[in-house]
């Protein structure tokens, strides 16, 4: 069957344990609801389809699932990333200090071209705030990535949060392939499912 | 995730007694679906029309609500109707459970309610969804 995407992003989740990564991806809906059964064996991934500039891209999400708390965060995770939300808590001071850590640990597995963006979560109520917005502004400044508060119990910028990241992306991608017209394959995968109809294909498939 | 869906999906909610009717409804010539799957709990879209290929097999799924206290998280029901795709790409949203015995749960991937559907890690191609456990609109 003829693909019916465009672009495949994959995109994590990392930052220390119980910041909330699993609200940012799986409390997208304030009312989510977990059988008995699902709880249970918990959740791996999610695919989400946006659009952008006309294309339609699948995004792959997946969190680390408590792996963090081994140390267990090495090559084979982050590989074929191209995304990366680096998460903390507005009321955890530890997992805002921590921010650094991930992304030393980031730029030594991760592919060097990964996008990266830093979400400050408030899982918790604002009066337990203890990192200011400017303090999680000037670290993104210091690493010139992306920040955002996110709120993922109100789904607050969440939904934003995703779309920009994959803007960023995509927007890395389109000037690679403007740079160079014969891209070799970084992770990434591009599948042009532009018909052409005066040929004999309706569709062509390529992977870079 | 609103703006998300905002952006690719439209969410309309079904008139009363309206969606879900017979299964020849449901199919086009070809076993296609004829209407959007989408969450039965939050109307989250999970595949668009045409893409999932009608099959009948005998897939068992745990329950998705608990329905009383006696009820063990693995107690569930045989279902026999069932779309299936060959790449988990083409759904529009979806959630993947962790793997038990080889097999990956498929739930909405905004309210997480499920099992709605079945991945046997073994059989690459084949990801399946209850009929029974999505609305069609």
């Amino acid at each position: 069957m003829a693909k019916t995407y465009d672009f495949l992003f994959k995109l994590l989740l990392i930052g220390d344990s119980g910041v909330g990564k699993t609200c940012v991806l799986f409390r997208f809906s304030e009312d989510a609801f977990n059988s008995t059964f699902i709880s249970t064996i918990g959740i791996d991934f999610k695919i989400r389809t946006i659009e952008l500039d006309g294309k339609k891209i699948k995004l792959q999400i997946w969190d680390t699932a408590g792996q963090e708390r081994f140390r267990t965060i090495t090559t084979a995770y982050y590989r074929g990333a191209m995304g990366i939300m680096l998460v903390y808590d507005i009321t955890n001071e530890k997992s805002f200090d921590n921010i650094k850590k991930w992304i030393r640990n980031i730029e030594e597995h991760a592919s060097a071209d990964v996008e990266k963006m830093i979400l400050g979560n408030k899982c918790d109520m604002e009066d337990r705030r203890t990192v200011t917005k400017e303090r999680g502004e000037q670290l993104a400044i210091e690493y010139g990535i992306k920040f955002m508060e996110t709120s993922a119990k109100a789904s607050v910028n969440v939904e934003e949060a995703f779309i920009t990241l994959a803007r960023d992306i995509k927007g890395k991608m389109d000037k690679k392939m403007e740079s160079s017209p014969n891209p070799r394959n970084q992770g990434v995968k591009v599948v042009d499912t532009q018909s052409k109809k005066s040929s004999g294909f309706s569709w062509k498939c390529n992977i870079l | 995730m609103a703006a998300l869906d905002d952006i690719s999906t439209q969410r309309r909610d079904p008139p009363d007694g309206e969606e879900d009717k017979s299964l020849q409804d449901l199919l086009n010539a070809e076993g296609k679906n004829i209407k959007s799957l989408v969450c039965q709990r939050c109307q989250c879209k999970v595949l668009r029309p045409n893409l999932g290929q009608h099959v009948q097999k005998e897939l068992f799924l745990p329950h998705m609500k608990k329905k009383s206290e006696q009820q063990g998280a693995m107690d569930g029901e045989t279902l026999k109707e069932f779309w299936v795709v060959d790449d988990m790409y083409t759904f529009e949203n979806v959630g993947f459970t962790n793997t038990v015995n080889d097999i990956k749960y498929l739930i909405c991937a905004d309210c997480e309610v499920g099992p709605i559907g079945w991945h046997d890690l073994s059989k690459k191609k084949e990801f399946y969804i209850a009929l029974d456990r999505v609305h069609h609109i």
